[in-house]
């Protein structure tokens, strides 16, 4: 299944990190890994659009977590990857910024990374599953309520 | 305000500290409460103090809520001591709530709405009869309720997001039409509120008020000071995927996902001066977490302040000043609590001036009576 790469993110962390570091470190280990920046972990403010007027507002502050390698591998081919998650932990943004680039360059391993890949698009749809349960189970018809009868008055 | 100095000090508040660690372990289980527990069974107290802290990060609500043994407003002072600590990394691009994807969504201005209504996870329909078999609840039963559900529950081919319900009416003509500032949006984080202040600062104070105090407000104005009369057009509570640009490519990509409640109130609409056609009037509300009465009163106390910027206040509910420099609860609780810390040097200057004045008094009258 062809991933676009914009989901890898969000389904890497769908996974336990310690699958994605795992992953991570084993390919580490074969390739040359070389941080563009320090990982780095911090808070992000979010921006929103109300529904009112459109108008934008700060909701709060969330915490992320941010990484960018590059990655090269022993023929000297070499790819960048980068990792902006809503998490603290900067070791893990790192770990995925590594599948990151070794799967955006199709370096060795990168069969790997996109099997896990895989693996966390049916944690997140899984999840997403279970949310809709939630919503099937509850659905509401208030049309046979009468106009006049049924309603709450004030 | 002054303070004397205390001896003895250290070792009473490291024996305070002592005993509210005892308190919180002493009783009859030895088991302590895990993080998960907290936030997964106590959810919505979780959702709170997201909220009230203004920080999205449910384990550390969950952690601030055991070690302050409950307390709201003290686990919300130290979700936002902790993001003080942190350095701002990036204001995020707007994130916009149509892409929610609802665990729960309904309007009481429409029986039918595009997509339909679910309820969801709600008390609203429930008894509030204590559930006495909760109190000891079997374990084995606990484990299986959840699995019961999924498995009873068949798939569904809902979409992942719903249309908002005021897009309807405004697609009627019946709402005013959208007109978005092109300021920035005001950092309640990082510049006070000196007034006049925009709306958008009016909206992260509240977003991240305390629930009691925004409640309060908003009550005053449902009950008669004040006359928004709202209908909720749509209430939902829903994960937001946060859209960050990634490092290397700067497409925007799904970097998480936020629980947030929000909530869009119609309120009576207002005649115009010129050839406009009237239109209904719009409030706003949205908060970080399952926290549906707050977002229901940010909605109203929004639709309220509009009025009192546009027109003036008439009640206390319009006015920007009074809601917002008091809503918060780490600054009130703050105020609060100051006053249980030691003022021996002002209340003794009250006493003296106090007796100073009862025999000012006392002489005049031996003075008048001789």
């Amino acid at each position: 299944m062809n991933i676009p790469r914009n989901k890898w993110p969000s389904v890497l962390c769908s996974l336990p990190a310690s699958e994605v570091r795992h992953l991570a470190n084993v390919l580490s280990g074969e390739l040359e890994v070389r941080d563009v920046a320090l990982p780095h972990a911090g808070l992000g403010l979010l921006n929103m659009r109300e529904g009112a007027f459109q108008e934008s507002y700060f909701i709060g502050e969330i915490p992320v977590a941010r990484a960018e390698v590059v990655v090269r591998d022993t023929a000297g081919y070499e790819a960048r990857g980068g990792a902006l998650i809503v998490d603290d932990r900067a070791q893990l943004a790192r770990a995925i910024a590594i599948l990151d680039a070794v799967m955006a360059g199709k370096l060795p391993g990168w069969v790997n990374a996109m099997t896990l890949v895989q693996q966390g698009l049916e944690a997140h749809q899984q999840k997403q599953t279970e949310r809709k349960k939630l919503l099937a189970a509850t659905r509401v018809d208030f049309s046979l309520l009468g106009q006049e009868d049924d309603e709450d008055e004030e | 305000m002054s303070y004397v100095a205390i001896k003895g000090g250290k070792a009473a508040i490291d024996g305070a500290a002592a005993v509210t660690d005892y308190l919180r372990c002493k009783g009859s289980l030895d088991e302590p409460l895990t993080l998960a527990m907290i936030e997964e069974q106590l959810r919505l107290l979780t959702s709170r103090v997201i909220s009230e802290g203004g920080l999205y990060h449910p384990r550390l609500a969950a952690l601030a809520l055991k070690q302050f043994q409950g307390d709201t407003l003290e686990a919300a002072f130290a979700l936002r001591a902790y993001r003080s600590t942190k350095p701002r990394l990036l204001e995020s691009p707007v994130q916009d709530t149509v892409n929610m994807r609802c665990i729960r969504r309904i309007s009481s201005a429409f029986k039918e709405v595009p997509g339909g209504q679910y309820l969801g996870a709600t008390y609203d329909y429930a008894l509030r009869l204590l559930q006495l078999d909760l109190a000891n609840e079997d374990p084995a039963a606990f484990k299986n309720v959840a699995k019961a559900f999924l498995r009873n529950t068949p798939e569904s081919e809902l979409p992942d997001n719903f249309p908002k319900v005021i897009d309807s009416l405004r697609a009627e003509g019946l709402l005013p039409p959208v007109a978005p500032s092109r300021a920035a949006a005001f950092d309640i984080t990082r510049d006070p509120l000196v007034f006049p202040v925009p709306r958008s600062a009016a909206l992260a104070t509240m977003a991240r008020a305390e629930t009691g105090g925004l409640l309060a407000m908003a009550y005053s104005n449902m009950r008669g000071y004040g006359d928004v009369h709202p209908t909720v057009a749509e209430l939902r509570v829903g994960y937001l995927p946060v859209m960050l640009p990634h490092p290397v490519t700067a497409e925007l990509m799904e970097a998480g996902e936020v629980l947030v409640t929000e909530c869009e109130v119609v309120a009576m609409y207002e005649g115009t001066n010129g050839d406009e056609l009237p239109t209904f009037t719009l409030g706003y509300g949205a908060c970080f977490g399952h926290n549906e009465v707050k977002a229901i009163s940010m909605a109203i106390l929004d639709r309220a302040l509009q009025k009192g910027m546009q027109d003036g206040p008439t009640n206390p509910s319009e006015d920007p000043e009074f809601v917002l420099l008091h809503v918060d609860g780490v600054d009130s609780m703050g105020f609060a609590s100051h006053y249980k810390m030691p003022h021996y040097v002002t209340f003794q200057s009250d006493m003296d001036r106090l007796r100073t004045t009862q025999q000012k008094m006392q002489q005049k009258e031996s003075e008048a009576t001789t």
